[in-house]
């Protein structure tokens, strides 16, 4: 199985080395190891001032060695692939354990991945004069769209990766993961004022993708997104209820939910979810999923970090929490599978529960009937940043682009104002939730334990009852 | 090792040069690091690493491109650079893309910068534990403690730059930090955290570690209770530990790429007063022992103090050869490294006293800020401060505004620096900010 694996031969690996680097790391007694052999190649491209006049290639290989004794984890690295250098990893690694009795590794067993992102062609097959045109026609859709645009910079970058893992209990799973993303950035200037702001997308695709149209949205949002904030103001101070609109308000669930499921820091009793699975901690129409199989979605994964299938994890169904989202090691200590979320940034790190794609499905209601709802507050569109403190439960995201509502109508546009609330309550306020969930592709990287990963978030249009929203005292 | 990563970077140049480049700059580092997380009365995860690669940046033809490899087999190099030459004659021609000038490289400053701990370089696992086993039972006093992690972590690096222009320098410098985390049970479900970290390149510098774990448990005590208070026109009182937020934006802003794409709020500032005249900012690069000290930056300049913001005046940008030119700007530096800032006379604790009405800010959360137009708004953690003194424990806040209108609302700047970053914001008191809450 190993000889004619293209990954192994790839990483100049067979069956026998990895079967020495892993007695290696189970020497003291650890009671599993893992190999993740990584080779990731990425291309970047960057506009300013017209011209395509910077490149990047980054090219990132290496092996990450765990050795894991009860919940304790020895962790080493490698980039360097001979045999000598991975064992003398593998030592560093086996220390953690005290134990007296070693486990041989298992023979492996080929994982059958999912195949979620399917493209036409690699991105190591693509030259880099086919990707210049998508960046300069980016430019170009921009400038045509609007004269007051004074600067435009487009940042291009595409990544091929590949994936090869072996564990001491017989998994060996491979992986190739592209990911392509356009990032538009704009200042315009008006009467004297300058206001910027972009937009981006981001995919598990290829080339063939980034076709006019679909450059042409990512392009059209910048513009849109930038020109209104020469209308935009700071809404009043205080609490209020919130409007969030369809799609990358998806960053509420991620931030006030998401992370709070991570089974980690619930294993750990840090989390302020850590007492209520299967308590009803949202209304009936709440339902969240956590999900890595959409079809070439920026959080979609065939097999996590630590080889195991991904799935889609209801976290949250008709209002009850249900599950957390594992990885091996928290699997074992609830002594349920895997959701295949463990996921690591790179072979330089520890893999750790971590979001997908989180979504909310459809609820009862329409937009027009949210809206229409709301006597004095606001509506939040586009966002810049979120974060969590997990114990607490307090999170926040950074809304930069929305509008007032003022007696059941949309009135005035809104700007850089901050939002803060804490989950559990968040939760329990949603009242109204719409028939129009969508997925954002925007360029989302989530970070833990100064790890970041590509993930995507969704909701339907949704009204939370009242949050604290950052912004002028009258 | 360090011949050998000079070896490797001139080797590096050399096979530029073949490939058909004009000039080339290499880098090539190395890197150690163990780190140690201990929790509950056991170590939870034990972490080590020793890493080297390889970065170029080449000059072809008026293009340029910039490269990293961690593959460093000579066979796998050799096609590397050659792809990379390739990939450049893609690009645009660029009149301002040019290597920077060798004249400022030279005046290389030789003082020792002490960047070096030979004690990091040989820390046995057995201090390492004790240290944690230390902490970890001074977390653990209290009985409402859930959970508290610990962790120590060191390492060194060096890097070697070679430039084709003549350009040849090594950095190199230990870091040792250590800390907690503690997750307390408050209620029903609650579990207020607070950590408490510190840093330096030798570790003499760090207080001890029963007195940072003593500070992390009483950093989540004080977080007991905490409510949202009423939103509010107030003065705000920044921790040493938070400024770094607030400075790390205007920083952002003085960048020439920022200015150069017109996405300064600082753009046409210099030389006029942007702050209160008791702010004064330097750039500091060869402050001893400083985090960020060097002898000369990422483009090989040669390293000086300079002037950010005196008495309250906007002195100087950070300019890289680049975008100095295309601004017509001599370049500064590319970046930041150690910022200090003129101290006061006062303490946190007496610059509370002061205080009839506000909030002491001990962590932001969130929040962001637009680098254009200055303006911010940011989640919070702190203290109510009533008469004088601290009261309630505060979340669930945001302060909102300007940087351009909190920089003129300075009315304080501490004489207490924080000392584990190359941020070194003191205390900082603003009046008039807004706040927003119940």
């Amino acid at each position: 199985m190993f000889d004619q694996n293209p990954f192994a031969r790839w990483f100049g690996i067979d069956e026998t080395t990895t079967q020495h680097i892993l007695t290696e790391a189970l020497s003291r007694g650890a009671d599993f190891a893992d190999l993740y052999f990584q080779h990731t190649k990425t291309t970047s491209l960057s506009l300013e001032d017209g011209i395509i006049s910077r490149a990047n290639t980054n090219i990132e290989q290496g092996v990450g060695i765990r050795a894991v004794f009860g919940d304790q984890v020895g962790y080493a690295y490698s980039e360097n692939l001979d045999i000598d250098a991975m064992k003398a990893a593998a030592r560093t690694a086996a220390a953690i354990a005290e134990g007296t009795q070693t486990v041989p590794p298992q023979h492996v067993q080929l994982q059958s991945p999912g195949n979620y992102y399917p493209i036409n062609r690699d991105w190591d097959q693509v030259d880099v004069a086919e990707r210049l045109p998508l960046v300069t026609q980016a430019e170009t859709i921009i400038r045509q769209m609007e004269p007051a645009v004074e600067k435009v910079s487009i940042r291009w970058s595409d990544s091929d990766e590949r994936i090869l893992i072996v564990t001491s209990d017989g998994t060996f799973a491979t992986d190739r993961r592209p990911m392509a993303t356009l990032y538009s950035s704009v200042t315009a200037l008006k009467d004297g004022v300058r206001q910027s702001n972009g937009a981006s997308v981001s995919r598990r695709e290829g080339i063939h993708w980034f076709s006019e149209p679909n450059i042409r949205q990512v392009c059209q949002k910048a513009v849109d997104r930038t020109m209104i904030l020469f209308e935009a103001r700071r809404p009043p101070a205080g609490e209020m209820p919130v409007v969030l609109a369809a799609g990358a308000s998806g960053i509420l669930l991620h931030e006030a939910i998401g992370h709070g499921l991570e089974a980690d820091f619930n294993r750990k009793g840090t989390s302020i979810y850590s007492t209520m699975l299967n308590t009803k901690v949202a209304p009936d129409f709440v339902t969240i999923i956590d999900d890595g199989t959409q079809d070439n979605d920026r959080g979609a994964l065939n097999i996590d970090d630590e080889g195991q299938p991904t799935e889609r994890t209801t976290l949250i169904e008709n209002g009850v929490l249900k599950n957390y989202l594992h990885d091996r090691i928290s699997a074992k200590h609830y002594g349920v599978s895997t959701t295949g979320s463990g996921r690591r940034e790179s072979f330089r790190h520890v893999p750790l529960p971590r979001m997908r794609s989180t979504y909310m499905l459809d609820g009862p209601h329409t937009k027009d009937e949210i809206i229409a709802s709301v006597d004095h507050g606001i509506i939040a569109d586009t966002f810049t940043n979120g974060q969590v403190q997990i114990g607490a439960g307090d999170f926040t995201f950074y809304i930069k682009n929305g509008w007032l509502i003022e007696g059941g109508k949309i009135t005035a546009p809104i700007k850089d104002v901050n939002i803060i609330g804490n989950g559990p309550d968040a939760l329990k306020n949603v009242v109204m939730a719409a028939n129009d969930s969508q997925l954002d592709d925007g360029s989302w990287t989530c970070g833990k334990s100064g790890q970041g990963v590509p993930v995507s978030m969704g909701v339907p249009t949704m009204l939370v009852k009242s949050l604290t929203v950052g912004g002028l005292n009258q | 090792m360090e011949q050998d990563l000079h070896t490797q970077a001139q080797q590096a140049v050399s096979l530029a040069k073949q490939s058909g480049t004009e000039n080339a700059i290499a880098s090539v580092g190395d890197e150690n690091s163990t780190e140690y997380t201990y929790r509950d009365g056991k170590i939870e995860e034990v972490k080590q690493s020793t890493s080297r690669g390889l970065s170029l940046q080449l000059y072809v033809n008026g293009r340029y491109s910039t490269h990293q490899t961690t593959d460093l087999r000579p066979e796998t190099i050799a096609q590397f650079t050659t792809d990379a030459v390739a990939l450049t004659k893609h690009l645009s021609q660029d009149p301002y893309r040019v290597i920077p000038d060798p004249a400022l490289y030279e005046d290389r400053p030789t003082l020792n910068l002490e960047n070096n701990d030979p004690t990091v370089r040989d820390l046995p696992r057995e201090v390492c534990l004790d240290w944690l086993k230390k902490m970890d039972s001074v977390t653990h006093t209290d009985e409402r403690v859930v959970s508290a992690s610990g962790y120590v972590w060191y390492g060194w690096n060096t890097s070697v730059r070679v430039s084709s222009n003549g350009f040849s320098g090594t950095r190199s410098g230990t870091s040792i930090g250590y800390g907690v985390s503690v997750t307390l049970k408050e209620g029903e479900h609650g579990r207020p955290e607070a950590s408490r970290i510190v840093r330096s390149r030798h570790l003499s510098d760090l207080p001890s570690h029963e007195q940072i774990a003593q500070e992390g448990l009483d950093r989540v005590l004080s977080r007991l209770d905490s409510t949202k208070a009423h939103s509010v026109k107030s003065t705000l009182i920044v921790d040493p530990e938070a400024g770094g937020r607030i400075f790390g934006s205007i920083i952002g802003a003085l960048q020439a790429q920022t200015v150069q794409q017109n996405r300064s709020f600082l753009a046409d500032k210099n030389n006029t007063q942007i702050a209160n005249p008791i702010l004064t900012l330097i750039d500091d690069p060869l402050q001893v022992r400083g985090l960020a000290s060097r002898h000369y930056d990422g483009e090989g300049i040669s390293a000086r103090q300079l002037p950010m913001i005196e008495n309250g005046i906007l002195k100087n940008f950070y300019v890289d050869t680049y975008y100095g030119r295309k601004l017509g700007w001599q370049p500064t530096t590319g970046s930041s490294s150690n910022l200090t800032f003129a101290k006061g006379d006062k303490n946190l604790a007496q610059l509370i006293t002061d205080v009839s009405q506000g909030f002491y800010v001990t962590s932001w959360l969130g929040g962001n800020a637009d680098s254009t137009t200055g303006d911010f708004s940011f989640g919070f953690r702190g203290h109510q401060i009533e008469n004088g003194q601290l009261t309630t424990p505060v979340s669930e806040m945001n302060v909102t505004g300007n940087f351009l209108t909190l920089l003129n609302s300075l009315i304080a700047v501490g004489n207490d620096p924080n000392p584990y970053t190359s941020m070194q914001t003191p205390t900082l008191v603003f009046e008039n900010v807004e706040f927003s809450g119940k």
